[in-house]
């Protein structure tokens, strides 16, 4: 019996975080991925509840950084990712904000624009769907979005927001540490992405064709004599954070890393996800190609196994500098 | 027929496919995505996620003995991604400017669209300005009489359509594959009367209004290599009265 329903659990169409799985979903890939992760992570647990023992929480320290870059287990991500990104300590410092910020009147235009966008995020998602009214998750994520444009009336609102604050959420599960993890990330991580110029996501796509050109000149010229600029397929990636992208196993390890090490990590699972897909662009006929190839690595087998994924980026773009990037994006900057 | 070969899209003849770029643009939330989605998958979603940066797909159709791909590029609609849609624009032969019927406002922005895809799009852009959400005529507060006239102005195509109920969605895009610029490749006095491919303007003007339905026989294949089983897709204003077969090839 209980045999019966573990295996229904892994057959089951929702996973961990509400989601459906799409449909090219590969079960068989993932049940042969679950079988090995399921002792890592075991073993990730019990490494971390020894870290945190006592104090509970973590100072930056190489021990650290590996330990996050192995991944942080669930029960621990939301309040590890409050940490290592400072959110928790600007959240302490700022008591009230939250709420006084949900009381103010938001422009209307603004927050018609995110109303349009309530229903339309994530609506296959148990909690976020739209006959959840239970769940209240629209409503959190009404005024997390509500709460930050009016602290941020120079960027109100962009789309892709909603659906990382979503993501948030259902990390957090709760209102006020999402919307100052959200701060950290549009005001300390990423800065200028989600401006109304997004200016910042502009250089950032530039500067990943950059990195391409020092990593695989041949990939470089071959995009560039398709014509195809890197933000044909890489603007949701840098958007929505691989949100969508990647499954989210593999993107909340992502995640994991960006609060804990800044942008950096966004470069390094974009050179993988190039350098991975280096065939398909070089045999390309056209632009529409290399975007339809790129679609598909959501499904990638290899992508779905986040823990060697996950070893493979730091692989794969071993150096990377944060200085190279800043110097890059200076130059960028320049061309824009 | 014969001397002239098969009708051309782009240079491409009978048996070859013919592919050509196509570029929605509009409003956040006036349904690009959706009409995509309709139009390529039969699908439609009372809740469609917001499209970010923009969505690429593709669709097969066969219009008598020519094959056409469309490569569908769906934009997103937020004004601050607007600094993109040249990206996507650029290079393509077809737009579609989409407005909601029950929002003046995505009807204003529609029309600066255009515009725009006059000073900046290819010069043989097609242009087709689609008011969608046809399905809320309740809640109308554009006048299809007004987007007519503003369309026959400019000489661009015009339909009402609903992604909802599929009205005048495949249509549509049929409508821009048969304006596409093959004109002047054509040898021209070729009687064009029964054929599809053929002088698209003048069927038009015949017709009337750009509003009419094309009246094809219109099938979604179930599948791209079982091209025998097919199942009737569109019911609505198929009115035979041009010798013109359409398969819509699932992609
Ligand atoms: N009643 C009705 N609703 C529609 C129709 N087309 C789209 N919708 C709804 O309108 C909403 C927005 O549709 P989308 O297709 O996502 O709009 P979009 O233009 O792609 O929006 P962005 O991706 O944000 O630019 C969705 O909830 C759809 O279900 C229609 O023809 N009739
Ligand atoms: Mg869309």
């Amino acid at each position: 019996m209980s045999a019966s329903n573990s295996n229904d659990l892994h057959r089951s169409e929702i996973d961990a975080y509400g989601f459906k799985h799409g449909e090219d979903f590969d079960y068989d890939s993932y049940e042969e991925f679950m079988s090995r992760y399921l002792s890592i992570l075991a073993r990730r647990a019990s490494k971390w509840n020894k870290l945190l023992s006592g104090s509970g929480s973590v100072k930056r320290s190489s021990k650290v950084k590996r330990y996050v870059r192995k991944g942080i287990p669930n029960e621990h991500r939301g309040e590890m990712w409050m940490c290592v990104s400072k959110a928790k300590k600007l959240m302490d410092s700022n008591e009230g904000l939250y709420q006084r910020l949900l009381g103010q009147e938001l422009d209307p235009s603004i927050q018609s624009e995110i109303d349009i966008d309530l229903h339309r995020t994530f609506p296959e998602n148990i909690y976020f769907c739209n006959d959840a009214a239970a769940s209240g998750k629209q409503d959190s994520l009404r005024n997390v979005l509500k709460a930050f444009a009016n602290h941020n009336p120079e960027i109100g609102y962009c789309q892709g927001l909603n659906y990382v604050v979503a993501m948030l959420l259902i990390v957090l599960k709760d209102e006020e540490k999402s919307f100052f993890l959200l701060e950290k990330l549009t005001k300390q991580i990423l800065v200028g992405y989600y401006s109304k110029n997004l200016r910042g996501l502009n250089v950032d796509q530039m500067v990943l064709g950059e990195l391409v050109k020092l990593r695989n000149p041949n990939i470089a010229s071959h995009m560039e004599n398709k014509m195809a600029p890197w933000s044909l397929v890489c603007m949701k990636w840098f958007v929505c954070l691989y949100l969508d992208i990647l499954p989210i196993e593999t993107t909340l390890r992502i995640w994991d890393c960006l609060f804990y090490e800044g942008p950096k990590i966004l470069f390094r699972v974009a050179l993988t996800l190039v350098l991975q897909n280096e065939e398909s662009i070089l045999t390309a006929r056209d632009t529409s190609q290399i975007v339809e190839r790129f679609r598909k690595v959501k499904s990638q087998p290899l992508n779905m196994d986040c823990h060697t994924f996950m070893q493979k980026v730091f692989l794969d773009s071993q150096p990377l500098k944060m200085a190279t990037i800043d110097k890059l994006r200076s130059e960028c900057e320049q061309n824009l | 027929m014969t001397g002239r070969g098969p009708p051309r899209l782009n240079g491409a003849g009978a048996g070859g496919m013919c592919q050509f770029k196509l570029v929605l643009l509009g409003e956040s939330a006036v349904g690009k995505s959706s009409l995509v989605l309709r139009f390529v998958k039969g699908q439609f979603h009372e809740f469609q996620e917001s499209t970010i940066g923009a969505a690429f797909l593709t669709q097969t159709v066969v219009l008598d003995d020519t094959t056409l791909k469309f490569e569908i590029w769906d934009t997103a609609g937020q004004e601050r991604y607007h600094s993109l849609a040249p990206m996507y624009y650029r290079g393509s032969q077809a737009a579609v400017v989409v407005y909601d019927i029950t929002n003046q406002d995505t009807f204003a922005r529609a029309k600066t669209w255009v515009r725009e895809l006059e000073k900046a799009g290819s010069p043989n852009l097609v242009i087709a300005l689609a008011g969608n959400k046809a399905d809320m005529a309740n809640r109308r507060m554009v006048e299809a009489e007004e987007a007519k006239a503003y369309a026959e102005e400019k000489s661009i195509l015009f339909m009402e359509t609903s992604a909802k109920t599929a009205m005048n969605v495949n249509d549509l895009f049929l409508a821009i594959a048969k304006r596409l610029p093959r004109n002047e490749k054509q040898p021209s006095g070729e009687g064009g009367s029964g054929h599809t491919l053929v002088d698209p303007a003048q069927d038009e003007k015949k017709s009337g209004s750009c509003l009419t339905t094309p009246g094809l026989n219109f099938f979604t294949l179930t599948s791209e290599l079982d091209l025998r089983v097919f199942k009737f897709e569109d019911v609505y204003g198929v009115i035979l009265n041009r010798i013109s077969t359409c398969y819509v090839v699932n992609k």
